[in-house]
């Protein structure tokens, strides 16, 4: 006769193979600890170097708004139908005396760019802002 | 939309979110490293469970304790968890996959057959079976290899949820996040592993 023996109760299994496993974690070998340890300091290093994403975004917007602060500079520098050195739109005076003070490769210019770096995000808002067209 | 003549009127109406200062960062990384000083090892040992290769587990749970820092640092530390065994779970299947790949490559070479996870070897396929007469003898080390040897042979998914529920004690919520799938379906693959592992392991275990 090759009879089954009786399961034990649910809760009992469930408990037993809990113990059975919490004890073999807790026997883990130097040597495995040691190396989890290590895991553990590479992991929480690359935490601390990288940026949540939207901080690491502005690896990706620097560029390009540098790229469009230049084109758009060169646009309002070169591109006047009057051939002069200056914007002919009133209100575009005032962006354009911005842009030069922020591009300037002269006076104070890398601070212009560091403050151009640190708020990439807001000029990216504020192009866009602008670009959208007259007050509601 | 507002209208701006200067940039520095535009400056004064954003109301854009500040950056994060570096305190913050310390502060969620010094935490991250509280909850992976505090799973690590059990991460390890479901890992192994999984995958019967402690350099593989150690792999697995070193890349998914990486991701989790890169990737979700920032996210709320109570999604960490879930989180976390969602990456290492991925991890462990691509390892099982390359293995079996592997495994397929290597039987279509000519020459003396490798044995790639050492299968021939492993000590596990070796466990004496547990006298039922002589309960008393069974050690604890003896019963949880019995536990694992039976939790290897269990589909994949059953497997996981029974390690994520009992061993880990994720509640059904946050063990469908890890899974990836429904609660109704973790519910259903731990049953059917809480029973085939009840008749495998029988009442002496």
């Amino acid at each position: 006769m090759n009879e089954k023996p009786p399961m034990q109760s649910l809760e009992s299994f469930e408990e037993r193979s809990r113990v059975l496993f919490h004890d073999s974690v807790e026997g883990l070998g130097g040597a495995l600890r040691s190396r989890l340890t290590q895991a553990r300091s590479a992991a929480i290093e690359a935490a601390s170097t990288s940026r949540p994403a939207r901080f690491s975004r502005i690896g990706v917007l620097m560029p390009a708004g540098v790229t469009a602060a230049a084109v758009l500079g060169a646009f309002l520098w070169l591109g006047s139908p009057l051939g002069q050195h200056a914007v002919t739109v009133a209100d575009g005076q005032s962006n354009f005396e911005d842009l030069e003070m922020v591009a300037s490769s002269e006076e104070g210019s890398a601070d212009a760019m560091d403050m151009l770096q640190d708020d990439i995000e807001f000029y990216d808002w504020a192009e866009k802002a602008a670009n959208s067209g007259p007050a509601a | 939309m507002p209208r701006f003549d200067t940039l520095n009127s535009a400056w004064m109406v954003w109301d854009g979110p500040a950056p994060a200062p570096e305190e913050a960062v310390l502060e969620y990384t010094r935490e991250l490293e509280k909850f992976l000083a505090e799973i690590e090892r059990r991460a390890f040992r479901m890992a192994q469970v999984a995958l019967r290769d402690p350099d593989d587990a150690m792999d697995a749970v070193q890349d998914a304790m990486l991701k989790l820092a890169r990737n979700y640092a920032s996210r709320p530390s109570a999604e960490w968890r879930p989180l976390f065994y969602r990456i290492l779970e991925n991890g462990i299947r691509d390892l099982q996959r390359r293995r079996s790949v592997r495994k397929r490559f290597m039987a279509w070479l000519p020459g003396p057959k490798e044995d790639p996870d050492n299968e021939a070897q492993d000590p596990l396929e070796n466990v004496a079976d547990a006298s039922p007469a002589i309960p008393e003898v069974l050690m604890q080390g003896q019963a949880m290899q019995q536990l694992e040897v039976s939790l290897r042979a269990l589909p994949a998914r059953q497997q996981e949820a029974f390690m994520l529920r009992n061993f880990e004690g994720l509640n059904v919520a946050e063990t469908a996040t890890a899974m990836g799938c429904s609660e109704g379906s973790v519910k259903t693959h731990y049953s059917r592993a809480v029973h085939t592992l009840r008749e495998d392991l029988g009442e002496v275990w």
